[in-house]
């Protein structure tokens, strides 16, 4: 099993990118790795803003990352690419940082028109982080999301049918070996 | 249309160049490049009879505010006139540091929190600051698309820096010719243009009749 880590680059409170993040970390537990849901927002966002990498909450994300064997990469589609607040984050993060690990990058959106920023917007910069395998992009519509009571997200049947497939390619690729680094 | 009268640059209304620096060192390259770039487009306005004045909106003193809007929706007091300023600006000069191959998170964040019309039909030059000169097509492949979709009009030259171009003098001739071009094609389509109208349209010093013959 592998240890996941989930990252939401929407500053929302209540996000779609979030919710469907949430589907995947089920889908990846029912597989029997551990999934982490983190949402940047949380993350003190001035000290994001003006790359304070030392202060503990930052370092603690960064050793969030550093400890992860693969991550998942969610952001909303703002101005035609990913967040600011995601890159942010991205930014604070040693140079390399996502070396050895699986990424699977996914986007919502409000038009289809901007499906392909995950390739050219996003996948870029985890390229320039070192991300030796970067499974294609799923876009998500954002009006085939919704959100529930309980902040848990029911997607359009296509979606869930897509997102599905997604998430199988990507724990194809997960490690299968224990990871030490977990053990801590 | 042509016109016998000369003009200097005492003539008609001033311009304003609004800049727009997302460095997070002190001192800053990326600030440097800018001013580089603002000081060319002045010159090469006034060339032209036009007088512009600079302001810049240095991007690190609003991290906090920023953050603040990202959280709450609202700009507050302090952030509301650096991105206001965008939208009465003649012309705009965005420059950022590249990281990770891209825009920084503050320079995006900045953007992010824009009206969408804001720098619709706005002249814009844009530049970049790397640690090598091999990230420099992040110009064209991160920085334009965005300003795009903005609808902004991007000058054709973007000027990009590596830290070896500054060189002892900050005088690299590659550098110095890109930032006069980039700036002279800003200062061109700054000239034909109607001045920006201020937000307030009460706010300038028009007189009454000034209003009523627009
Ligand atoms: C400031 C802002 C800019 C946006 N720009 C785009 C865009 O360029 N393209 C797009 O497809 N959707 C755009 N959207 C829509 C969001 O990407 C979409 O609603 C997304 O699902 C929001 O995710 P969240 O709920 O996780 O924050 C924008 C939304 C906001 C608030
Ligand atoms: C986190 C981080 C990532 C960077 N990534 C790149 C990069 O991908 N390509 C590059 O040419 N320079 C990169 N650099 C170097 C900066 O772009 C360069 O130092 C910049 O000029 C700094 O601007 P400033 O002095 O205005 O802060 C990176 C720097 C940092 C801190």
């Amino acid at each position: 099993m592998a240890s996941v880590l989930l990252l939401s680059g929407s500053p929302a409170e209540q996000s779609r990118t979030t919710a469907v993040l949430g589907v995947v970390a089920e889908r990846l537990r029912a597989a029997t790795h551990s999934a982490h849901v983190l949402r940047i927002r949380d993350v003190p966002a001035a000290d994001l803003l003006a790359a304070r990498t030392s202060t503990p909450a930052v370092a603690a994300t960064v050793d969030a990352v550093r400890a992860a064997d693969a991550l998942v990469v969610g952001t909303p589609i703002y101005k035609a690419a990913y967040s600011g607040l995601l890159k942010a984050f991205l930014d604070v993060l040693p140079e390399k940082a996502l070396a050895g690990k699986a990424v699977l990058p996914i986007a919502t959106g409000g038009t289809l028109a901007h499906l392909l920023a995950v390739d050219y917007a996003l996948r870029p910069v985890l390229t320039a982080l070192r991300a030796p395998h970067v499974l294609p992009g799923f876009f998500v519509l954002d009006r085939t999301v919704h959100i529930g009571q309980t902040g848990r997200a029911e997607l359009d049947q296509d979606t869930a049918r897509g997102l599905d497939a997604s998430v199988d390619a990507f724990v194809t690729a997960l490690p299968v070996r224990p990871s030490l680094a977990r053990a801590s | 249309m042509s016109t016998d009268t000369p003009r200097g640059a005492d003539l008609g209304p001033r311009r304003r160049i609004l800049v727009v620096s997302a460095g997070l060192r002190e001192p800053s390259s990326t600030r440097l490049l800018a001013d580089r770039l603002s000081s060319a487009a002045v010159t090469s306005l006034s060339a032209q009879g036009i007088a512009a004045d600079v302001e810049v909106v240095e991007l690190r003193e609003y991290a906090h505010d920023l953050a603040d809007h990202l959280l709450t929706g609202f700009p507050n007091a302090r952030l509301r006139p650096a991105l206001d300023a965008l939208g009465t600006a003649d012309a705009v000069i965005a420059v950022t540091p590249i990281f990770n191959a891209s825009y920084s998170g503050l320079f995006k964040t900045y953007f992010d929190l824009v009206e969408p019309d804001t720098l619709a039909d706005r002249p814009v030059l844009l530049g970049a600051t790397g640690g090598t000169g091999r990230h420099s097509l992040a110009l064209e492949h991160a920085l334009r698309p965005m300003f795009s979709y903005l609808h902004a009009v991007v000058v054709p030259t973007a000027v990009y820096a590596a830290t070896e171009d500054w060189g002892v003098s900050g005088n690299g001739t590659g550098l110095v010719s890109r930032i006069d071009r980039a700036a002279t094609e800003l200062a061109a389509l700054v000239a034909t243009r109607e001045p920006a109208a201020p937000a307030d349209p009460f706010a300038g010093t028009a007189s009454f009749e000034d209003l009523l013959r627009r």
